[in-house]
C-alpha cells in the first residue's frame, strides 16, 4: 500500500482558557495523497485554518497524530520541524503576506534562501517562475507598487520556489475581487497540474472547491467527504 | 540550511533595506549616542591618566627623583655603567623652612643642587626667567622661587629673601639667612611652584647638616621606572655604599595612593556607564525586533530557524554598536589630543580652583585601558542584546496567519 502524503490519525485540537476547553477538531481521521488536491471547505470560525496550520507544522494537535510521508511530526524538534516546512510544504496565505521591504523577485527568493541556496541560483528560478505567472515587467516592484491579484501571484510563486511537496493554500482568493480571484484560481490550478504538485485547500467558496479532486467539509469539528 | 539567509537578513536589517527615514534615523542616532557615551569616556580617561603622569613626572624631576640613595658622600663614578638606564644622578640637598620677604612670609621646600641638576628633561618640565645660578650673587646663597612663592612675597629677580632654616635637631643654630633671587621658575603645577625653592649647593650644604640632608637624587629611563627597586639595590652594591634608599611612591605616598584609588573608582564609574549603555543597545536591538515582528513571524513560517534570525540582528546591533564605539574613541582621541591646549587656554583664562590642575599638560593615551572599555562594553552589549533577543523565540508563526 502507498503512503499518503499527509495523514490525519484521530486528530483532535482543543484551547484551553482558564477553566474553559474550546473544542476545535475532534478526532479527524483523512488522507491526502501525492499529486492530489484536496478542498475544506467550512463556515468561517469552523476550525480550516487551524487544520491547515497543524496539517503544516505550524501548530501541534492536543491529540492524535500527524504523519507526512509516514514520518510523525509530533516527535520533531523545533529545527525538524522549521526544516520541514522549508523544504516539503509551500504556504500561500489569504493576504499573501508579502515583505514591503524587498522587491517582488526578492520576495520569492527568501524561502530559498532560507534552505541555503545562493542568490545565484535562486534569482533565475524565481525569475522563470515569476514570468510563468505574467510578472517579467513587475519583478523588481515592491508589493506596495502591486495591485492585490498581483501580489497573490508572487505569494504563489514563493510558495513553489522550493519545489515543495504539498502546496497549502488558505483562502487564497479570499482578499481579492471577482476578476482577480478568478485569474489566480486558474493559475493556481493551471500551475498545480502542469508541476503534478499536491494541493491542500481550505476555502469557504464552494466553487473554487469544486474544483478540487476531493472536497472535505468541516462541520461541528468533523471532517465529512463531499466528493 | 546554510548561513547564505542569515548574511541576507545581515544585511537587509544593516542596509535598512526600504526602511522608512525615520528608522534609517533611528538607527544611526543609536550609534552616534553610543559614541555619545565612548567620547567623554575616552576623554576622561586621557585626562586622568594625562593629569596622573604629568603630576608623577613633574614630582619624579623635580623634587624627589625615581629614587634617593641615602650616602653621606656624593657617589663615585657614572652610575650609567651600573645600569645604562640610570639617565642622571645628583647629589643633593634637602629640608624645610620659612622664606620672608619684607611683606609676607611662605612655607617652603629648599633643595640645594647644582647648575648641572638642570638637565634637559627637567629643563622640559620648567621654564626659568634667567639662567639657573647663571647671576653672582657673592657670598649670599643664590636662590631661584617658584613663581608663586615669589608672587606671595613680592620679590622679583635680583631682590633678597631672609630664610629660616627648620632645624632636625636641638644642637642647631637657627638664624635667619639672606639670600639673592637669581631667577624664577614655573614648573606648571601650582604645587610644585608654590612650595619648592631651589638653592645654590654650596650654600644649601651650609645651613642643611650633610648626615641628615643630604642624598643622590637618580633618574632612570621611563621604560625602567617599573624595577626601581633592582635598580636602586644593585646601585648600592655595586658602588659598596652602606646606604639605604626610598623611590619616590615612598615619599609622596598620599599623593601615590590616591592617584590609584581615583583610577579605581574612575574605571569602576566606567563599568556602571558602560552597563547603561548595554542597556541601550539592548533597547535597540528589541526595537528592530519589535518592528520586524511580522517579517520575522513569516521568515519562521517558511522555515527560518529562530537562531539564523537572532545571529542576524545580533551582528546587525552589534556592528552598530562597534561603528558608534569606533567613532567614539576615534573623537574622543581626537579631542584628547587637544586637552593640552584647552588646559593652557583655561590656566590663561585665570579660572579659580584651576590652580590645582596640571597646566602644562601631556597628552596619555592607555591603549590597554581603552581596549579594556571597548572590552567591557562589547561584553556588556552582548549579554544584554542576547538577552533581549529572547523575544525572537515567542514570536510564533501563527501570529501570522490568525486569520480564521
Amino acid at each position: 500500500m502507498i503512503e499518503p502524503l499527509l495523514r490525519f490519525d484521530s486528530v483532535s485540537k482543543e484551547y484551553v482558557s482558564g477553566d474553559t476547553r474550546l473544542s476545535i477538531l475532534e478526532m479527524l481521521d483523512f488522507s491526502v495523497s501525492s499529486g492530489e488536491s484536496v478542498a475544506i471547505t467550512g463556515k468561517s470560525g469552523s476550525g480550516k485554518s487551524t487544520l491547515l496550520n497543524i496539517a503544516g507544522g505550524l501548530d501541534a494537535p492536543t491529540s492524535g497524530e500527524v504523519l507526512f510521508l509516514g514520518k510523525r511530526l509530533k516527535g520533531m524538534h523545533d529545527r525538524e520541524l522549521s526544516e520541514f516546512r522549508n523544504r516539503h510544504i509551500g504556504f500561500i496565505f489569504q493576504s499573501h503576506i508579502l515583505l514591503d521591504d524587498f522587491s517582488a523577485v526578492e520576495n520569492v527568493c527568501i524561502p530559498a534562501l532560507i534552505k541555503g541556496d545562493s542568490r545565484r541560483k535562486v534569482v533565475p528560478r524565481a525569475k522563470a517562475l515569476l514570468e510563468r505567472v505574467g510578472l517579467a515587467e513587475r519583478m523588481q516592484h515592491r508589493p506596495n507598487k502591486l495591485s492585490g491579484g498581483e501580489r497573490q501571484r508572487v505569494a504563489i510563486c514563493r510558495a513553489l520556489i522550493n519545489d515543495p511537496d504539498l502546496l497549502i493554500a488558505d483562502e487564497p482568493t479570499g482578499s481579492l475581487d471577482e476578476e482577480s480571484s478568478g485569474g489566480i484560481e486558474r493559475l493556481l490550478f493551471d500551475l498545480v497540474k502542469e508541476q503534478g504538485r499536491t494541493l491542500l485547500l481550505v476555502t469557504h467558496d464552494t466553487q473554487l472547491a469544486k474544483k478540487c479532486a476531493k472536497v472535505h467539509l468541516l462541520h461541528n469539528r468533523s471532517l465529512k467527504e463531499l466528493s | 540550511m546554510s548561513t547564505r539567509f542569515g548574511r541576507w537578513l545581515f544585511a537587509s536589517i544593516l542596509l535598512l533595506r526600504g526602511k522608512s527615514t525615520y528608522e534609517r534615523v533611528r538607527l544611526i542616532r543609536s550609534a552616534f549616542l553610543i559614541a555619545l557615551v565612548m567620547i567623554p569616556l575616552v576623554l576622561a580617561l586621557i585626562f586622568m591618566d594625562g593629569m596622573m603622569r604629568g603630576i608623577t613626572d613633574k614630582y619624579i624631576l623635580l623634587q624627589d627623583g625615581h629614587f634617593q640613595v641615602y650616602a653621606r658622600e656624593e657617589i663615585d663614578g657614572d652610575l650609567g655603567d651600573i645600569d645604562p638606564t640610570i639617565v642622571s644622578a645628583d647629589y643633593v640637598v634637602s629640608g624645610y623652612g620659612i622664606v620672608y620677604s619684607k611683606d609676607a612670609t611662605s612655607e617652603v621646600r629648599i633643595k640645594g643642587v647644582d647648575a648641572s641638576y638642570f638637565n634637559d628633561r627637567r629643563r622640559g618640565q620648567l621654564t626659568f626667567t634667567d639662567e639657573p645660578f647663571g647671576s653672582e650673587t657673592g657670598r649670599l646663597a643664590s636662590v631661584i622661587l617658584g613663581k608663586v612663592v615669589a608672587e606671595r612675597l613680592g620679590v622679583e629677580v635680583g631682590e633678597r629673601v631672609a630664610f629660616m632654616v627648620v632645624p632636625d635637631s636641638s644642637a642647631m643654630v637657627v638664624r635667619p639667612v639672606l639670600a639673592v633671587v637669581s631667577s624664577l621658575f614655573s614648573s606648571g603645577y601650582h604645587e610644585l611652584d608654590s612650595s619648592l625653592v631651589y638653592m645654590d649647593r654650596t650654600s644649601a650644604l651650609r645651613y642643611f647638616p650633610k648626615d641628615k640632608n643630604a642624598y643622590t637624587e637618580v633618574l632612570v629611563q621611563s621604560e625602567a621606572s617599573d624595577r626601581l627597586d633592582g635598580i636602586a639595590s644593585n646601585v648600592i652594591s655595586q658602588s659598596h655604599l652602606d646606604a639605604e634608599y626610598a623611590t619616590w611612591d615612598e615619599f609622596n605616598t598620599t599623593v601615590y595612593q590616591n592617584f590609584i584609588t581615583s583610577r579605581q573608582v574612575i574605571l569602576l564609574v566606567f563599568i556602571m556607564i558602560l552597563v547603561v549603555a548595554g542597556v541601550y543597545v539592548a533597547s535597540i536591538a528589541q526595537e528592530l525586533v519589535q518592528d520586524s515582528m511580522q517579517s520575522i513571524a513569516l521568515y519562521k513560517t517558511l522555515g527560518a530557524r529562530t537562531g539564523q534570525i537572532g545571529r542576524a540582528f545580533f551582528a546587525a546591533v552589534m556592528v552598530v554598536t562597534v561603528s558608534g564605539m569606533a567613532i567614539g574613541v576615534a573623537i574622543g582621541l581626537l579631542v584628547g589630543s587637544q586637552l593640552g591646549f584647552v588646559m593652557e587656554w583655561l590656566g590663561e583664562s585665570g579660572i579659580a580652583g584651576l590652580q590645582y590642575y596640571l597646566l602644562d599638560f601631556p597628552v596619555v593615551v592607555s591603549w590597554s585601558d581603552i581596549i579594556f572599555i571597548c572590552f567591557t562594553m562589547l561584553v556588556i552589549s552582548s549579554f544584554t542584546v542576547f538577552l533581549s533577543l529572547g523575544r525572537i523565540r515567542r514570536i510564533s508563526p501563527l501570529e501570522l496567519l490568525q486569520q480564521d
